[in-house]
């Protein structure tokens, strides 16, 4: 489409389902949280355009289904992203020990170039809720052992600390981005060729 | 002279940004208010207005001295009136309020909605404002720290009121009123001008106003919010704009609602300083190969020479297909090879020189050949020229042309067509052109190619493009006499014969004057000639369709000065071998449906019309009448149904019917009394679950809050669970009590006398199978009922504690089934299937610890997704949540095999709400399962058969949009169309919607196809199929624009197409 967006950050939400993905991704992108969210089923994403550093990007949050069945999709809708999001819910300790069933299954199936350094970012979610049960400095732990991603604990209900998540996520999305050169796919190595300069300098005159 | 120097400057500046301005209007389509480009023209025009104002002609206006202008002018000159009203509403709206930008450009207000329209097209242009503000600002510290740094316009230092400044400017050229403006100031200069003003001067004042008239004449009405900018159109967009344009097919990659301004410049893209860093990558990155657009052609150092003279570029030469269209990028070594080596303001330079040139726009292509080089010219509608391409040696020009013959299929050719043909190795080139008579050019390209080109002709032929502008044709003419010196330079024309896919020369043909006076008609006798064997690239058309093209590209070969009869039997030939080809195509074509789609249709077909017409559907009336007809035919109703859907008054009694397939339904007594007993084991076992969960909590949280990151194995040794534990929970709850579940086991057991009698069957084989915890548990059951006697007794017999820890059920699976027979025996016939189908539904009853685990999963995730189901409809209360959880755990108790997975509550859903009863729902939705179980991971890959189906038909019935779903990024793997077959459609359409659509699927499965659902999927790609093409969407385009029109589709509609597309199938298949 004409109006296609040019740098675009592809970031992806995993975790357990009920954690609260599409909660978070439509506080952040709409700033509304509604208790009327069904189960996902397959996948959908918004785009929400950001300034990071000084630059405008757009970043497209992919939302998916959180039963670990529906992984097999996976592979269509990971492909390509610049940032993965591990969502678990602080009230619920199975969904805190599954991150790494999910971190591993994305690099699995995203299988991005540098896998050792692909950025990820962890959100303990639903903080508002009193039956707290993974405490945070378990969740730091976990974050720091994964080459130390950074770790957010929000309330997508209550919109605490969203924000700041996805900041972060789309700055680490779009560190990613630049770090891959370019030039290396380019399919031609392109040389100046100085003796071309001496080539006739008309216009064409037909 | 100082002063002149610096009006000289100031002009220049203005000239520049108006030419920026308008080549952004011309290779975007459109210009955004956001535009960085609107901001920096509105900073030039300040400048120059501001110059040698005279302050005291202003006095009272202490503001912007240029908005205090404006106003003052205001009094006199209605255009000027018409800027400062809107300014006011502008600062009404938010006076001068920066944090107020902040929030609305935080937080992308997307929808705007005032009731007054003006204002909100006032608050969008300051939030654009300050989207401007924010992009320009140079700073790297992000958006906190831009406000202190301020914006850098061009010209002028700059703070963030400053951008305020040019708020009059910016509504006056939104407006259309700028340029009348200046020039009312231009000529009333001397009042509120200083002698030496720019404005005053009799040049440059006069310069200046009509310098603005071009940005004035563009179209700036079509308000974008920011979000626009940034992303795709919203579905409803899209449809909208569809329904406004639908008639004739846009063109691709320039959506209908974006007018075009009515101005044509063409030359290089500009790209705006300020956010060069960014676009350049950006650009050298659309250079790749990528999803949106494939690579046809790239080669390096291609030598351009601009036009102004200065020294030829080497630079990387590219063609892309984008969608339909074609882009030829040249771009500047010095930009390829990164920036380390130039300036800032040197890398400008060589973006002004970058092309960009959609070849769609492009009419003629000029081939010229040199001693050292061979060039190429390409000439757009307008008649422009660009500068001209220059090609190392060594065939490159070739491989270049016949790429973008390639390119062009299959909508555009060459004409005349560059073609090979097999067996001989020889080119031949055309060149078409005005009464010209031929002139031969061989030895074209020979000594570089070395290869044989043996003509180069000139064909008389008088037809002209209708595209090609006056200015084309006067081209044309001074390339006939350049080309009559040297024979070396030959010209292509860029013709698109036709957007459909008929045989498009055909009329040409017959237009041609040798055709029309020869009075021979074709034989059949002489033989097809090979087809054209170019080789394809990556163009969107299969064996079928390009063997015919190709075809018809060979029809304007001849010989020069051949004698009519030649002419005409090569056009005979032609004809038929065109004729044999179609008919070859058609029957690749249809073995291939035989092949692989018979199966997908039934081979009779049903007619809605006889024996009556079916359309209304199965009313009440019809219902009644078939029902006093004495036999009711299946047949019949599956009819009625498939064809309009039944009245919802019947689908209460008649879902059941329709889903078990008999007449009679399933016997509701049998499936209450089944799913009752399921019901009452599975709760059993929820009331272990829930205990052991609480005791698995308090211990987590006892160990998290004291030793942290340790993450030791919570859950307990898995050993079988012991009965007095467990004996101990159920008790635990049964007394602290869950009330709605044990009101709804009330409820459920309610049919007494029968219910009575099997319980003690029940319980007299169930003493008989060792299972102290199962008996137990059931008679508490009936404790609840009122059974109270039962209690003690069950409690002693479950003495031996220590015996169900030596069974572990997994291992020991049979033997617990062996005495089961005895049990089918007493028990219903109802029950026999399930006693096979579950592995866990033991009567044995005691359970180990992995099934108590697993159902333990199963029973969060269904609690989880209960919740959270259609709970905006109506129906689902409290109490019917409760409903439906029920119906789901019995499902899943009697299927532990599979397990609850997502989606199943989405399938019970609709059935609870019009059936309103868990027993009949439950055994609907079984029914239902037995079809759709398949569809979800693990249970039979029928999700990838439905994904392999719609591959061929989509490319049988609707090989265009199939194309297009495969050169965009090939998402043939459908993906997108998921959710549609997991959940039969449930969430695509509105809740009423689903009961028609879902009884038309079980209806259809007995008349019409047994995969329906894969043709409703057809039917909605074919709904929107010219959206979705006239938008080249791709994979997430075509996501969202799903997800964003789910449950809004016209089913009536939809599903028409869907019966039309079976029907079209089951015709295909009958006419063998």
């Amino acid at each position: 489409m004409a109006t296609r967006k040019k740098v675009l950050l592809k970031v992806i939400i995993l975790g357990d389902s009920g954690v609260g993905k599409t909660s978070l991704m439509n506080q952040y992108v709409n700033k509304k949280f509604s208790n009327q969210y069904k189960a996902t089923i397959g996948a959908d994403f918004l785009t929400k355009e950001v300034m990071v550093d000084d630059r405008i990007v757009t970043m497209q949050i992919w939302d998916t289904a959180g039963q670990e069945r529906f992984q097999s999709l996976g592979v269509a809708f990971y492909r390509g992203a610049d940032c993965c999001v591990l969502v678990f819910d602080v009230s619920a300790p199975n969904t805190f020990k599954s991150l790494d069933s999910w971190r591993d299954e994305f690099l699995i199936q995203a299988s991005p170039r540098d896998p050792e350094n692909f950025p990820f970012v962890l959100v303990g979610n639903k903080v508002d809720l009193d039956n707290r049960a993974v405490p945070q400095k378990r969740g730091q732990q976990w974050a720091q052992s994964k080459n130390n991603m950074p770790y957010f604990e929000t309330s997508a209900k209550e919109g605490i600390n969203v924000e700041q998540a996805f900041q972060t996520i789309a700055k680490n999305a779009l560190a990613q981005e630049t770090e891959v050169d370019i030039y290396n796919e380019f399919p031609d190595h392109i040389t100046i060729n100085n003796d071309s300069r001496n080539v006739r300098s008309d216009n064409c005159s037909c | 002279m100082h002063n002149k120097a610096l009006k000289e400057k100031l002009i220049k500046n203005v000239k520049k940004e108006v030419k920026q301005i308008m080549e952004e209007a011309v290779t975007k389509k459109f210009v955004h208010e956001e535009s960085a480009s609107i901001t920096s023209l509105c900073a030039a025009v300040e400048a120059c207005v501001s110059h040698g104002l005279k302050r005291r002609a202003l006095g009272l206006f202490k503001s912007s001295s240029t908005t205090a202008l404006l106003h003052k002018i205001a009094k006199a000159f209605q255009p000027a009136a018409n800027v400062v009203q809107l300014i006011a509403e502008v600062e009404n709206c938010d006076p001068n309020n920066e944090k107020l930008y902040v929030c609305l450009f935080l937080s992308h207000t997307n929808n705007i909605t005032c009731s007054n329209t003006r204002l909100a097209i006032s608050s969008r242009l300051s939030l654009s404002l300050h989207t401007n503000y924010y992009r320009r600002s140079s700073s790297s510290g992000g958006s906190e720290s831009a406000s202190k740094l301020g914006v850098k316009p061009p010209l002028q230092k700059r703070n963030s009121v400053a951008t305020m400044k040019y708020l009059w400017i910016r509504l006056a050229l939104i407006e259309k009123h700028l340029a009348k403006i200046v020039d009312y100031i231009v000529a009333n200069s001397s009042k509120y001008y200083e002698k030496d003003a720019l404005v005053a001067d009799p040049d440059y004042g006069t310069i200046l106003s009509s310098l603005l008239v071009g940005p004035c004449a563009l179209d700036y009405s079509k308000l974008r919010t920011a979000e626009h900018f940034w992303t795709d159109p919203p579905a409803d967009e899209l449809v909208q704009r569809h329904r406004i344009s639908s008639g004739q097919f846009p063109l691709p990659a320039s959506p209908p609602a974006h007018k075009r301004p009515g101005l044509h410049y063409k030359g290089s893209t500009g790209f705006s300083n300020s956010d060069d860093n960014m676009r350049s990558k950006d650009y050298v990155e659309s250079l790749h190969q990528n999803s949106k657009s494939t690579l046809l052609y790239g080669k390096n150092n291609v030598v351009v020479y601009m036009k102004d003279g200065s020294e030829p570029l080497a630079g990387y030469l590219s063609l892309h297909q984008c969608g339909e269209a074609l882009l030829l990028k040249w771009t500047p070594n010095q930009l390829m090879n990164g920036c380390t080596d130039t300036g800032v303001h040197e890398k400008s330079v060589y973006w002004e020189h970058a092309l960009n040139v959609a070849v769609h726009e492009t009419v003629y292509v000029h081939c010229h050949q040199g001693p050292d080089s061979d060039w190429i010219a390409l000439v757009g509608q307008d008649g422009v020229q660009r500068p001209p391409i220059h090609f190392p040696r060594g065939g490159h020009l070739l491989a270049f042309l016949s790429c973008l013959e390639n390119g062009l299929l299959p909508h555009g050719i060459l004409d005349p067509p560059l073609w090979s043909q097999r067996g001989k190795g020889k080119f031949t080139y055309h060149g078409v052109n005005q009464k010209k008579t031929n002139v031969s050019a061989t030895n074209l390209l020979v000594d570089i190619t070395s290869k044989v080109f043996p003509k180069l002709k000139r064909k008389g032929s008088s037809r002209f493009h209708s595209s090609t502008s006056p200015l084309a044709r006067e081209e044309s003419t001074t390339e006939d006499l350049i080309s009559e010196k040297g024979a070396s330079d030959f010209v292509f024309r860029i013709v698109y014969p036709n957007f459909t896919r008929t045989y498009p020369q055909v009329e040409d043909m017959l237009e041609y004057p040798v055709w029309q006076s020869s009075p021979s008609t074709p034989k059949s006798s002489i033989p097809p000639t090979t087809p054209r064997s170019t080789p394809l690239h990556s163009v969107s058309t299969t064996s079928s369709t390009s063997s015919s093209r190709s075809l018809d590209q060979q029809c304007s070969v001849q010989e020069p000065g051949e004698p009519i009869q030649v002419v005409c039997q090569t056009m005979k030939k032609q004809i038929i071998s065109r004729a044999f080809y179609g008919w070859l195509a058609h029957c690749r074509h249809l073995r291939t449906v035989r092949t692989h789609l018979v199966g997908l249709v039934r081979s009779d077909i049903v007619k809605s019309e006889c024996p009556t017409d079916a359309t209304p559907g199965l009313t009440e009336e019809k219902w009644k009448e078939l029902q006093a007809s004495g036999s009711v035919d299946m047949k019949e109703i599956y009819r009625l149904v498939y064809f309009g859907g039944m009245a919802h008054s019947l689908r209460k009694q008649l879902w059941p019917i329709m889903l078990s397939g008999k007449l009679e339904g399933e016997d509701p007594e049998a499936l209450r009394r089944e799913y009752e007993d399921k019901m009452s084991e599975w709760l059993a076992v929820e009331a272990i679950v829930r205990q052991r969960d609480k005791e698995t909590m308090a211990q987590n949280l006892a160990k998290l809050s004291s030793e942290g990151g340790n993450s030791s194995d919570p859950q307990p040794s898995p050993k079988v669970l012991q009965t007095h534990e467990s004996n101990e929970a159920w008790r635990n709850t049964s007394i602290k009590g869950e009330p709605k579940v044990f009101v709804d086991a009330e409820e459920t057991l309610s049919s007494e006398p029968t219910d009575g009698n099997r319980s003690q069957k029940l319980r007299s084989v169930e003493s008989t199978t060792a299972s102290p915890l199962k008996t137990s548990i059931l008679s508490e059951k009936r404790a609840e009922n009122g059974d109270v006697a039962n209690i003690k007794a069950s409690n002693s017999s479950n003495s031996p504690r220590e015996k169900p820890r030596e069974v572990s059920f997994q291992s020991d699976a049979p033997v617990f089934f062996d005495p089961s027979p005895n049990k089918h025996d007493e028990d219903d016939d109802s029950d026999v299937s399930s006693g096979e189908e579950s592995p866990v539904a033991t009567r044995g009853g005691v359970y180990s610890n992995e099934i108590l685990e697993s159902f333990g999963l199963n029973l969060h995730r269904i609690d989880k997704d209960v919740k959270r189901c259609d709970r905006n409809h109506w129906y689902f209360t409290e109490s019917n949540l409760d409903k439906l959880r029920n119906v789901m755990c019995t499902y899943v108790w009697e299927h532990m095999e599979m397990g609850y997975v997502q989606g199943m509550c989405d399938l019970a859903a609709p059935l609870l709400v019009i059936l309103d009863d868990e027993a009949i729902a439950y055994g609907c939705f079984r029914n239902l399962m037995e079809r759709m179980s398949a569809n979800f991971p693990s249970g039979g890959g029928a999700m990838d058969a439905h994904f392999a189906n719609m591959r061929s038909l989509l490319q049988v019935l609707d090989h265009d949009l199939f194309a297009l779903i495969r050169q965009n990024g090939d998402y043939t793997h459908f993906y997108f169309c998921y959710r549609w077959f997991l959940l039969d459609f449930k969430r695509e359409f509105s809740y009423d919607d689903v009961f028609l659509v879902w009884e038309t699927i079980w209806a259809a499965r007995h008349i019409a196809s047994a995969d329906y659902g894969l043709f409703l999927a057809l039917a909605l790609l074919a709904y929107y199929r010219d959206i979705i093409l006239a938008n080249s969407m791709d994979f997430t385009d075509i996501i969202k624009f799903f997800n964003e029109m789910a449950e809004r589709h016209d089913a009536k509609a939809i599903l028409q197409i869907a019966r039309s597309l079976v029907l079209q199938l089951q015709t295909l298949i009958e006419n063998k």
